[in-house]
């Protein structure tokens, strides 16, 4: 939770007291690994006899392990390693990530991703618009830009690393490819964890998420990917036909069918709730954003409204009654 | 002009070994990675931290470290006459150039290779002490972007008026023409990284001098390292589980 | 950071490893021991306040100019000393052209603040009408040729060139006392900057690994890459045992105590170069007055000869005296102290007599040229040289 954004907040006296009882409550139910945390020149302590294997963030002064970051110590068997909160994102293989592009170069496009170097994505990692697996040939290179242009919002996967650290992606799946008709939000990348699902319908809301494991995430209208064509534009969806063909939809400038105007209030409410859960500081995941979504509506908050001082407080609160049940199930 | 009165006490009540009060605070720039706003009595510096990212310009790519940039500017406001000061002048250049050199020593720059970590230091109220609260405020920041740091860098000033050893000067003191001594310490090695001094001052009396500075940026640096303990914590169990 | 890297020479891997493992057992890469420091040669130009240094390859000149101005509003009766570096690409081709690099600045600022805010010139002699007119002396430094260790050097040369600097005497008149008439240098002697004591730079590097650091003095030759690696440090001292300014902008840790063994060694030092210095000027001072007696003397080929074989020979003379002394100074000379003795040759061993014997016996040499005056051409002068060296 940045301090900065609290405090662009504006609470009023009452909110401010509520949303401090409701975070001292969340220190007392947080779990031990609080306890561990370190920050730079920390001395960790280490059993020496049992021989440790010293991983990220750690290094040996006198004997010492010593932490290069602030943050938490993880231990698994031998290895004790400093995980850390507010960095850049720490890619693994099999990633899923949402990026940006930055540069068409040859034969590959250049990807801004929240890390320390900008991640590659080659052409012959990308399915070709007529879906035909061939060679790429030099016709293919001279049209890239019409696959994906600057500026345009990539869904791919974390083949490897590159010889000089940078990233290696994929697209060859067919949920992977261009994000069209949606939100991009950025949020800390340590939010979002690692888990199997990334690409989530929300059927309530006819509402594509995508949690990029790089803080990118994607909200946008639902697309099918059953057909086989990923730059499909809006989709041959159940709902979306229904609304089609109660009331007619105009057409955008290029002639694609525009979302109607409820989605678009769906995409946003969402986005609010991805917002108001990454200024508390609280972890991203599908549960917790549809929970927010869901009491927003009940609450009959406006959509606008979902980033106001008052549904972030009880947001907090909701969050301390969520985790406060978690452990008494548990113990 | 009597800097240090006979009852001991310093033109703002202080005494001569006593540092002003302290507020350090992480998190003042939101776009940034990491920042971090540092006051020392009425000195007020903002520091933000980008990187480590794509090396903008490739002929300035190292490959086998990152390269770090630093900017220190000072706000048009930030002293009693509201000057308008030119980007480049050489003051500003140096005060880079110190800054930058300190903090790369202390950042562990082979861990990431091919990348650029920029850092800007922006003065927002000078009253003194500037280059140390500039140092301060980007170990703090540099600490929240999550940087690999191999020690905390802080820094401290000390001067000597009327015979007398102080410790964190202000801007009346350092304009008396005495002797002021700027010490960046590495406080877990105990290693000095950053030294200036200007104005004669013996060699002995130098020594005493040093001594005080270094014992200010370790008191420093026990507040920085509770400030990014307690930010680390918070920010844990926010996250939960 | 902006110099230009392309042009920059850099230092392979095995040069690095062989450096660092000479240190240890104190050598260097040039046979010179951790803490002595290269041939020093001071040479001085024409007109006053020009001087050149040359420290091994490193070379730098330095002029001194003055001029009238108006002082500051919060100081109206102290002068002003003012320094600007000029590092051009002919020094070393990673250096820019036009805008100052942050080399070029750091050293502008580390000397001038050795030089101004340990208050080494008097400014308050420098006032002539309090609060309108002040002298504001301008130290101009040219670096020629980047060999390493450039703030020393430059620094030698800016004390050398106010040491040796005359600005004209200027006397208030006119009805209100506000005129003021500055008398050329034919008139009224020029008068002396008050320097009230000697502030040498003194530049350490730092190298080793963070275990055992090695602190050696007194940059190679391969300054710019070599000081990067683990930082240097520069203390400007003077003979008195007080500190003047210290600069240490980051690089490599220090134990404090390290930093006081070198600033104990750095006030050795200054005191030597203080000494060598002072010397130079000496002798350019003699020679500048008898410049001034010979002016007054009819014979106008004596004045062509003498100061060319005068100012050779007193250069030549002057460090020869220097190597001598330094080498007393220096326990185990170094291998350069005796090659600088042979270079000037045969001069060297003539020449020593000359100043010595000069004063006594100046009548006599311009006695013997008198009598050959009618005959003497420029050739002659130099086969008279050739002559001597036969001899």
């Amino acid at each position: 939770m940045r301090d900065l954004h609290l405090q662009q907040l504006r609470l009023n006296q009452t909110q401010r007291v509520r949303l401090q009882t409701a975070l001292q409550k969340l220190q007392d139910v947080s779990p031990s690994s609080a306890a561990a945390t370190v920050a730079v020149a920390d001395n960790i302590p280490v059993n020496h006899e049992d021989g440790v294997l010293k991983g990220h963030g750690t290094s040996e002064l006198d004997g010492q392990v010593v932490a290069t970051l602030c943050g938490v110590v993880e231990r698994v068997n031998k290895l004790v390693y400093v995980r850390t909160l507010r960095a850049r994102y720490k890619p693994e293989i099999g990633d899923i990530i949402v990026g940006r592009v930055i540069e068409v170069a040859t034969k590959h496009w250049r990807l801004e991703i929240n890390f320390s170097q900008d991640a590659v994505l080659m052409l012959s990692s990308m399915n070709l618009p007529d879906g035909i697996q061939r060679r790429r040939t030099a016709t293919d290179e001279l049209n890239m830009r019409s696959i994906f242009e600057e500026n345009d919002v990539i869904c791919a996967e974390v083949r490897g690393f590159q010889h000089d650290g940078s990233l290696h992606l994929q697209a060859r799946s067919l949920k992977y490819g261009k994000l069209k008709s949606g939100q991009l939000l950025t949020v800390p990348p340590y939010l979002i964890k690692r888990r199997k699902q990334h690409f989530h319908h929300l059927e309530n809301y006819g509402v594509d998420l995508i949690l990029g494991c790089n803080g990118f995430i994607w909200i946008g209208e639902h697309v099918e990917t059953s057909n086989g064509v990923m730059e499909g534009d809006g989709g041959n969806k159940v709902e979306e036909s229904n609304e089609s063909s109660s009331h007619s939809v105009p057409l955008g400038e290029k002639g694609q069918r525009l979302m109607s105007l409820e989605t678009r209030q769906h995409i946003c409410q969402i986005a609010n709730a991805v917002r108001v859960l990454s200024t508390l500081g609280f972890s991203l995941t599908t549960e917790g954003i549809l929970e927010a979504a869901k009491a927003s509506i009940s609450l009959g908050i406006n959509t606008k409204d979902m980033l106001g001082a008052e549904f972030h407080v009880q947001t907090a609160e909701r969050e301390v009654g969520r985790r406060m049940s978690l452990l008494r199930k548990k113990g | 002009m009597e800097y240090v009165k006979l009852s001991g006490f310093r033109l703002d009540g202080r005494r001569p070994t006593e540092m002003r009060h302290i507020h350090a605070e992480v998190g003042a720039v939101a776009n940034a990675d990491g920042s971090a706003s540092f006051e020392m009595g009425n000195t007020k510096v903002i520091a933000a931290v980008y990187g480590p990212k794509e090396v903008e310009n490739k002929g300035q790519q190292i490959g086998n470290k990152a390269l770090v940039r630093c900017e220190y500017s000072m706000a048009n406001f930030s002293t009693g006459d509201r000057a308008r000061r030119p980007k480049g002048d050489r003051r500003s250049t140096e005060l880079s150039l110190v800054i930058r050199q300190t903090m790369e020593a202390c950042i562990l720059t082979h861990l990431m290779p091919r990348s650029q970590i920029d850092i800007y230091v922006q003065v927002l109220q000078a009253d003194g002490g500037t280059r140390s609260a500039c140092i301060n405020a980007a170990t703090l920041a540099l600490a929240d972007a999550g940087i690999p740091m191999c020690d905390l860098v802080t820094s401290c000033a000390a001067g000597y008026l009327n015979s007398t050893p102080l410790l964190d000067l202000n801007y009346l003191e350092d304009s008396a023409g005495g002797p002021d001594v700027t010490v960046g310490l590495l406080s877990k090695l105990d290693k000095v990284t950053l030294l200036q001094m200007d104005a004669k001052l013996p060699l002995d009396i130098f020594e005493n001098v040093m001594q005080l500075a270094i014992e200010g940026c370790k008191a420093i640096a026990n507040l920085i390292r509770q400030v990014l303990l307690e930010n680390t914590k918070k920010l844990e169990y926010l996250r939960g589980t | 950071m902006e110099q230009r890297l392309a042009n920059s020479w850099r230092m392979s891997v095995n040069d690095k490893k062989f450096i660092e493992e000479a240190l240890l057992s104190d050598i260097r890469i040039d046979g010179r021991g951790p803490f002595e420091y290269r041939r020093l040669t001071i040479k001085f130009g024409k007109e006053d306040g020009q001087s050149e240094v040359q420290l091994g390859h490193t070379h730098v000149m330095a002029y001194v100019t003055s001029q009238l101005v108006q002082p500051y509003r919060d100081r109206p009766n102290e002068g002003t000393l003012s320094i600007f570096t000029e590092l051009s690409p002919m020094a070393d081709p990673s250096f820019e052209v036009g805008r100052p690099g942050e080399l070029a600045i750091e050293l502008g600022r580390v000397i001038d603040r050795g030089l101004r805010e340990s208050r080494a010139v008097d400014m308050e002699s420098l006032c002539v009408v309090a609060g309108r007119f002040v002298w504001a002396v301008r130290v101009d430094l040219h670096i020629v040729d980047n060999g390493g260790n450039l703030i020393d050097a430059a620094n030698i040369a800016a004390l050398a060139a106010l040491l040796t600097f005359r600005r004209p005497e200027c006397t208030i008149g006119g009805e209100d006392g506000q005129e003021i008439t500055i008398h050329p240098p034919e008139v009224r002697e020029p008068l002396g900057l008050i320097i009230h004591h000697l502030p040498v730079a003194v530049t350490f590097g730092i190298f080793g690994e963070d275990k055992s650091l090695v602190l050696v003095s007194l940059v190679l030759h391969i300054s710019i890459d070599l000081s990067r690696h683990g930082g240097r440090m520069t203390t400007t001292v003077n003979s008195n045992g007080d500190v003047c300014a210290i600069q240490k902008a980051g690089g490599e840790g220090v134990m404090p105590s390290e930093i006081m063994r070198c600033l104990r060694v750095a006030s050795v030092k200054a005191a030597e170069i203080t000494q060598t210095i002072k010397e130079s000027v000496d002798v350019y001072n003699e020679n500048r007055s008898l410049r001034h007696i010979k002016r007054h003397l009819k014979s106008a080929p004596v004045e062509v000869r003498v100061p060319e074989r005068g100012t050779e020979g007193n250069e030549t003379g002057g460090v020869a005296t220097d190597f001598s002394k330094l080498s007393s100074s220096e326990a185990g000379g170094s291998p350069m102290v005796t090659k600088g003795e042979e270079a000037p040759s045969g001069d060297a061993v003539e020449s020593t007599e000359d100043p010595e014997v000069k004063p006594l016996t100046l009548k006599t040499p311009s006695l013997k040229q008198e009598t050959q005056s009618p005959q003497r051409t420029l050739r002659d002068a130099v086969k008279a040289k050739q002559k001597k060296k036969k001899k």
